[in-house]
């Protein structure tokens, strides 16, 4: 496929277009056109309202007029305009803050090896990765599909950041709805973003050289900050001090006026973070933390805000041990059903796990399953570590929150209910939901309860939302109402490739304009690909399906394999199809089935 | 330089949330009995206890009568000597090398120091409590080294540091630095001359530097509004090596070189340094004695060469000849494996070179403990430095000798009689684990199957 890999070559060009293109988007302004809505005012008539955490009340109800929270009340009088929702099966909360988040901000396509400056010991700002003046705002795009995907899961305000390497810029809040730019921006330079992450081929190119450079940074800055200030005291006589984006825009850090949103993913980090924070005297918000059940007492002493990841580690129980403890459990459960108050006292019988014994010392290496054994003890005992974090956090008194920038959206809130279940309290929960975030990102005026004169953000559950069995029906974003579609039981048990199976048409986009083609997949995930500048269809090779994500390459002749990863959701596609040069976007719909 | 600190803390002060408490490490208290004491500086004392109190020996001698409740360690027939010292390790560190620049003084391997690694334990399973951890060599001026204690157990980076002790540096000569950058990246040095321009003209820079400082804060006594000159994390280190803050420690192997950089450090005025590998050393050692004021060290490999050009003309002997031309010498590991058995190491230099047991020893304990400035706390036992103790069940330069406890401040880290299968501090919660199959469980291929009597499967009576 000549065409396709030629497009290739001149993609660095098409970044740069891409990368224009939400500038271009915001630059435009309401036409006036637009078919007004029917009503801005909603009442949630008879709810169980959660107003904040332990603050609950019954049969009341809750009008949103313009965007804010009008009224909470038992005795509210409905407005003749409101569009009425019977909620009296419902329960609102006040709409979850995700307190550092990528949403809305696409993915650089980074080239595989980036170009190595001359000097690599000295490269550019910005090719190194320190862009502390950068504002995410200029890099948010309204209609990403990330925002969307966080609102469906309850969150209505998101602490966003640039991505990037070590000071990837400032960050800005904003309410997670589907308008434009401007419209879901809150506010904006809330924070510096800050990661242990090194440049690639320059310095800083590890993590100690990240230090140092913070540390460099910082101590410039110091520097000539003072010099402004002597020079706007007083300027006679005195050399120009001159102007740099970089140490300039850390001015207000070194002020502690705008916090340092520190993100970290083990427990090394956090103690790295806390010495710079120690070193350097930076205000600090800790961020990601998986591992800080290794650094609690520390990150207590020390009064650092916590937004934890929403990330938990994967269950690697034997999965076939595992159905059998789902069918034990569920046995359990029958006999549990049965008159409890003859069994009182009595715990069902539970198969024990064994213990993690951590002075074992097999007999020889003809023990090699009392090892096993003991290793998945352990391991099982320390992902339980993870799980029970946040309930400890919490409970030794630090500032909980959440952020969703390792996590998929989609486990964001089952991940918070295994919390819940192993020890984080619900009102706990909530407040790292909603209050805490609130309170360190400093809207605690406009945000984080269910209360009248606040944002109209609520999220709105057909029960308690920390329940496995709730679903949320409704979530409100600077008070528009977004009704969240209740997926069908059964629909995502249907076997995988099944998801997939039919005709499909895509368009990939490059620089010279679009392709498109149609490609074919049965059922055991083998078929064909074509395209309308190739004169026949191409076999496609390892083909996979997991998660909703699509995977196969082809090989279009030559030495050129082209992959292609998509997201499938229902009928449709999006993804990217990747070459020796680097990626091009690509989406896809499946033609509707024909019933001869 | 203190000076630009100074600004900095007072600026900062403002801001700045107070001081953590210092951290202090575990110390503990132990009577060690009836061993054999090695003591490196004060000869071998038969059937002698050594008392430790707070993490440091507070009795050395025959029948201490034991402190209520002090825990008991019965050494007789064992050897006892002073916890080794490891003067050339990457060990528990997260990163090694900054590659990107030629110069990359104002990094260190402290600022990444890593607790979890299991290399610590290791380590101290073969009786080493003091570790050298340094950067590594691709960069003329690598970054600044860490000297940590095994420490196993404490998860906070700050406990491996052992505090107090002097800061060093990492420099590197030859092959490494001429390959990382002048053929990686077409910069200096592409040639061992290029390597010492950038030494000279790095120094040169530190000289400006704090000479801008100097004059700075020489104004600044007259004038409110005198303004400092701009910050370099670079030469800020660079400058304390002039000042005589930091020992300079080269990875070297040719004798040109190494009398070259002698050259570069006595005309910036820098008088301490210890030569990293120094392969060639036998052949200057004359001049390695007589460099300033009090010589250059060597800290060298047994008997490790020809894994690279500049190391073929290389001997087994170095580690004698060094010595009896009056060089500190030590010798390293540069490995996590080879760490484990230094003392091995150490008994080299007895079958090439003969030096006695005392001078054999000193290559592992003392000798490096005085070339990283903390004799005065390890390397020997003596009443007054710290807890730090390596049991062995043979005299450690036999090669039949298996450690079996280390102490260190006191706390027994390693025991061979409490060595768990998994001494790891931390696991991956998502790590699948398989089982290993070492041999067919029919009991037919168990021949060489150490641990096992029944060789042949013939015991068994499934």
């Amino acid at each position: 496929m000549p065409m396709f890999h030629r497009y290739g070559r001149i993609l660095p060009l098409f970044f740069v277009l891409l990368a224009a293109l939400p500038l271009l988007a915001r630059g435009q302004v309401d036409s006036g056109n637009e078919i007004p809505e029917v009503t801005r005012t909603y009442a949630l008539i008879n709810a169980r309202v959660v107003q904040a955490p332990g603050r609950v009340l019954e049969r009341t109800t809750v009008i949103v007029r313009d965007g804010l929270i009008t009224a909470v009340g038992t005795d509210v009088t409905v407005p003749f305009d409101a569009e009425r929702i019977e909620a009296d099966s419902l329960t609102i909360y006040a709409g979850f803050i995700d307190a550092l988040s990528h949403a809305g901000i696409p993915a650089p396509k980074e080239q595989p090896r980036p170009e190595r400056p001359d000097n690599p010991g000295f490269p550019p700002d910005a090719e190194a990765g320190i862009l502390p003046g950068r504002d995410v705002r200029s890099l948010l795009e309204a209609d990403h599909k990330s925002i969307k995907d966080l609102r469906q899961t309850g969150f209505t305000a998101a602490h966003v950041v640039p991505r990037g390497r070590m000071l990837p810029g400032m960050g800005a809040i904003i309410l997670l709805s589907d308008g434009s730019v401007n419209e879901m921006v809150y506010t904006g330079e809330t924070s510096l973003f800050a990661q242990l992450a090194s440049a690639r081929r320059m310095y800083p190119g590890t993590d100690m050289a990240v230090i140092a450079k913070m540390r460099q940074l910082f101590r410039e800055s110091e520097r000539r900050s003072r010099l402004e200030k002597l020079y706007a005291d007083n300027p006679a006589g005195m050399l120009r001090p001159q102007y740099d984006p970089t140490h300039y825009a850390l001015f207000p850090v070194l002020e502690a006026d705008r916090p340092v949103f520190f993100h970290t993913e083990d427990a090394l980090d956090i103690h790295r973070v806390l010495s710079l924070h120690q070193e350097l005297g930076f205000s600090l918000v800790l961020t990601g933390a998986n591992q800080s059940f290794a650094v609690t007492e520390k990150l207590a002493a020390a009064g650092i805000p916590v937004m934890l990841t929403l990330d938990l580690p994967e269950d690697k129980r034997d999965k076939k041990k595992d159905k059998e403890g789902e069918d034990d459990e569920a046995e359990a459960d029958t006999t549990a059903a049965a008159p409890a108050t003859d069994t009182a006292g009595e715990l069902p019988e539970v198969t024990e796990k064994p213990a993690h014994d951590p002075n074992l010392r097999v007999k020889d290496s003809t023990d090699l399953e009392a090892e096993k054994k003991n290793l998945e003890a352990r391991r099982d005992a320390q992902r339980q570590r993870y799980l029970t974090n946040a309930g400890m956090l919490a409970k030794n008194g630090l500032t909980l929150g959440f952020t969703t920038l390792d996590t998929k959206a989609a486990d964001a809130l089952p991940n918070i209910r295994t919390m819940v279940e192993n020890g984080l309290s619900q009102d706990d929960a909530l407040a790292a939901l909603t209050t805490n975030p609130a309170q360190v990102l400093g809207v605690s005026a406009a945000m984080g309860t269910v209360e009248a004169g606040k944002l109209g953000n609520m999220v709105v559950a057909d029960g308690n939302i920390f329940d496995k069995e709730s679903k949320i029906r409704y979530v409100f974003v600077d008070g528009r109402k977004y009704e969240v579609e209740v997926k069908k039981e059964g629909a995502s048990d249907s076997t995988a490739a099944a998801a997939v199976a039919g005709t499909w048409t895509y368009t990939v986009k490059t620089p010279e304009g679009e392709i498109s083609g149609t490609l074919t997949i049965d059922e055991d995930l083998s078929g064909t690909i074509s395209m309308d500048v190739m004169p026949e269809a191409l076999d496609i090779e390892n083909a996979s399906f997991e998660d909703g994500v699509l995977t196969f390459s082809f090989d279009v002749g030559g030495t050129e394999i082209v992959t292609v990863t998509v997201t499938v959701e229902g009928d449709e596609f999006e993804g990217e199809a990747t070459t020796s040069d680097g990626p091009v976007p690509l989406s896809g719909s499946r033609e509707p089935e024909t019933n001869l | 330089m203190k000076h630009a600190l100074v600004i900095i803390v007072v600026a900062l002060a403002a801001v700045c949330p107070p001081a953590q408490a210092q951290n202090t490490t575990p110390r503990g208290d132990v009577l060690v009995r009836g061993g054999t004491l090695l003591t490196v500086t004060g000869g071998t004392l038969e059937d002698t206890d050594v008392l430790i109190r707070d993490g440091r020996i507070q009795e050395i001698g025959p029948g201490i009568e034991a402190p209520d409740g002090i825990k008991v360690i019965d050494a007789k027939g064992q050897y006892v000597m002073p916890g080794i010292l490891d003067a050339h390790s990457h060990i528990a560190i997260s990163n090694v090398n900054e590659s990107s620049a030629p110069v990359t003084a104002q990094v260190s391997v402290g600022d990444v120091l890593n607790p979890y690694s299991i290399s610590l334990y290791r380590a101290l399973a073969g009786g080493v409590t003091t570790s050298h951890v340094m950067h590594g060599s691709a960069n003329v001026i690598g970054g600044q080294n860490e000297t940590i204690k095994h420490r196993w157990g404490i998860t906070d980076p700050e406990g491996l540091r052992m505090a107090g002790a002097p800061r060093t540096i990492k420099f590197a000569l030859g092959e490494n630095p001429t390959r990382v950058h002048g053929r990686g990246t077409n910069m200096r040095p592409a040639s061992r001359m290029g390597v010492e321009y950038v030494l000279r003209e790095t120094f040169s820079k530190a000289v400006r530097y704090q000479e801008s400082w100097a004059r700075y804060e020489e104004e600044a006594r007259r004038n409110s509004r005198a303004v400092p000159p701009p910050y370099n994390g670079q030469l800020e280190v660079m400058a304390d090596i002039l000042s005589g803050d930091i020992i300079v420690n080269c990875h070297s192997y040719r004798a040109d070189e190494i009398l070259m950089l002698m050259r570069v450090l006595e005309d910036f005025g820098v008088d301490r340094v210890t030569f990293q590998h120094v392969n060639e050393g036998f052949k200057i050692a004359p001049e390695l004695a007589a460099f300033g004021s009090s010589g250059a060290a060597a800290s060298i490999f047994a008997d490790w060469w020809a894994y690279k050009f500049e190391v073929y003309y290389s001997t087994a002997y170095n580690a004698a000849i060094l010595t009896r031309n009056g060089v500190l010498t030590s010798i390293n590991s540069d490995s996590g494996e080879l760490n484990r058995h230094l003392y091995h190491e150490a008994a080299k230099s007895q079958k090439y070179g003969s030096l006695t047991d005392d001078e054999a020893l000193a290559l592992v304990t003392i000798n490096p403990a005085r070339q990283l400035g903390i004799e005065d706390r390890v390397g020997s036992i003596e009443v007054g430095k710290d807890g730090d103790l390596a049991i062995f069940d043979k005299h450690p330069l036999s090669i039949y000798a298996v450690p079996q406890k280390t102490i260190v401040d006191g706390i027994t880290y390693f025991d061979i009689d409490r060595d768990a299968d998994d001494m790891r501090l931390a696991v991956d919660p998502e790590a699948s684990i398989d089982t290993v199959i070492l041999h067919d469980h029919s009991d037919h291929h168990r021949c060489l199957h150490v641990g096992s009597l029944d060789l042949y499967g013939l015991l068994d009576s499934e």
